[in-house]
């Protein structure tokens, strides 16, 4: 797969067709991967695709100017797809090479089941329902289940939706929709007032690195009403009341934009369940607007739309 | 502190200009009785009425939002209403979500000749508020 993704990825460079590749490359630590951008036709060739391509690349076309040939996987393609209902990316200006992605494993997970630091850690293999972990020539499987993203648990698009050149076959989706919201719905479970608690304490611990919102491929504002200073709507010193304001209108922004793939919550410094959130949100949308984030790439953006009759017994 | 039974809940009303604003102007013109609990700003259409206006008037520690504007199909801006209502719709089940009680966000549709209908919602918004107690979801620990 990796051989056939670069060659397509040299041909579109050499063709002219594209001025950029944006992939992923190996990262500096051992089982991680780092985005790779570039024009050059020798960098091509550390073009890599393994489970553990974790980034959504698509935030990166809102900021390479110029004609870019992407690499996708399922999420990514969807993020892509909303952001051409945006029109924040020009579709004829975009080669979206589509990757089948049969989940992302999250290492830290590996790290933990198995008790070793990742550098003691000699091979992963993603082996359908089992992941083959090798330590120093002792093989241990690990259940697939327990060591992939949580976002990757409920995958309802492995395929790219939305792609010019598919590398390899696509992926049948064999996930159950309910996997990875055991969070949420223990928190629907509680009263009010806990809920209340569990976020405010989690919002206390929030450092406003505001990493969430430089991930996110739907945070394309130039200017974030966190930075606006008349009026100041938001306290420039950490207070969890801000921080729980910031991230509740965040997912207000990005509904409709937002496909839950989950990168908040990975590049949360503190670990804040912000999936909690966004995977809420999703569902309102789906649930009240029967609208599905990235699927479409001609239907109008979700709060631009309405309908006559919806949300009625919400207003007297 | 207050005991309960002199506590009065303080709620914003965000009016549209157009129909709601004119109707509780109706309302006291035809003086009709209604709860003096709702302090009401003037807004161009209900479409202006950002998220944030909700969640900062919450952060300020009042009790309660009520929204109002044209109903749908008699927007002056045409189509302002409709996405008010999308926006007011998601923010209130989000905030739900979170732990704000169902009453704290309220919305309505009240036209310029319903003077009658403003001072039913703002009797009831407030009776429901005085049920749901007072607001404390942004204070400080011990306050």
């Amino acid at each position: 797969m990796e051989q056939e993704l670069r060659k397509e990825a040299s041909k579109l460079l050499e063709e002219g067709k594209v001025d950029y590749i944006v992939g992923f490359a190996p990262g500096s630590l051992k089982f991680s991967t780092t985005p790779l951008i570039t024009k050059e036709k020798e960098e091509v060739a550390s073009l890599v695709i393994n489970p553990f391509i974790v980034n959504n690349l698509a935030k990166f076309l809102t900021e390479v100017l110029g004609r870019v040939g992407i690499v996708a996987k399922g999420c990514d393609s969807r993020s892509i797809v909303s952001l051409i209902q945006d029109n924040q990316v020009v579709r004829e200006n975009v080669v979206i090479i589509g990757v089948p992605c049969s989940g992302l494993i999250d290492i830290v997970k590996v790290e933990k089941l198995v008790g070793k630091d990742r550098n003691e850690i000699d091979d992963i293999a993603l082996q359908g329902e089992k992941v083959a972990v090798i330590v120093g020539g002792e093989k241990t499987e690990l259940p697939t289940k327990k060591v992939l993203f949580d976002n990757c648990l409920g995958c309802e698009f492995p395929t790219p939706q939305e792609y010019d050149i598919l590398i390899g076959e696509p992926v049948d989706t064999t996930c159950n929709r309910e996997l990875g919201q055991e969070k949420m719905k223990e928190l629907e479970g509680m009263t009010p007032e806990r809920r209340w608690e569990f976020w405010k304490y989690q919002f206390s611990r929030c450092i406003m690195c505001y990493a969430c919102r430089q991930v996110c491929p739907a945070c394309f504002c130039e200017r974030c009403f966190i930075e606006e200073s008349e009026p100041q709507w938001v306290l420039p010193v950490s207070k969890w009341q801000d921080n729980l304001i910031f991230q509740v209108i965040r997912n207000i922004h990005v509904a409709g934009r937002c496909t839950d793939c989950g990168e908040c919550e990975r590049v949360c410094p503190v670990n804040i369940p912000l999936r909690s959130l966004t995977k809420k949100m999703y569902g309102l949308v789906n649930e009240m607007f029967h609208y599905e984030a990235g699927t479409d790439k001609n239907a109008p953006p979700l709060m631009t739309a309405y309908e006559y009759e919806e949300t009625k017994d919400l207003i007297r | 502190m207050e005991s309960k039974s002199e506590w009065e809940p303080r709620i914003v009303g965000l009016l549209c200009k157009w129909c709601s604003y004119a109707g509780a102007d109706l309302a006291g013109t035809s003086r009709k009785k209604y709860p003096a609990n709702v302090r009401i700003l003037k807004v161009p259409c209900s479409g202006r009425v950002d998220p944030l206006l909700i969640l900062k008037v919450l952060r300020l520690g009042f009790d309660g939002v009520l929204i109002s504007g044209c109903h749908p199909g008699d927007c002056h801006y045409q189509t302002g209403n409709y996405r008010a209502r999308r926006r007011i719709a998601l923010t209130k089940k989000f905030l739900e979500y979170m732990g704000v009680s169902e009453g704290r966000i309220q919305a309505s549709w009240v036209s310029a000749s319903e003077g009658d209908k403003f001072a039913g919602v703002v009797t009831d918004v407030t009776k429901g508020l005085k049920e749901i107690g007072p607001n404390k979801l942004f204070a400080e620990d011990g306050q």
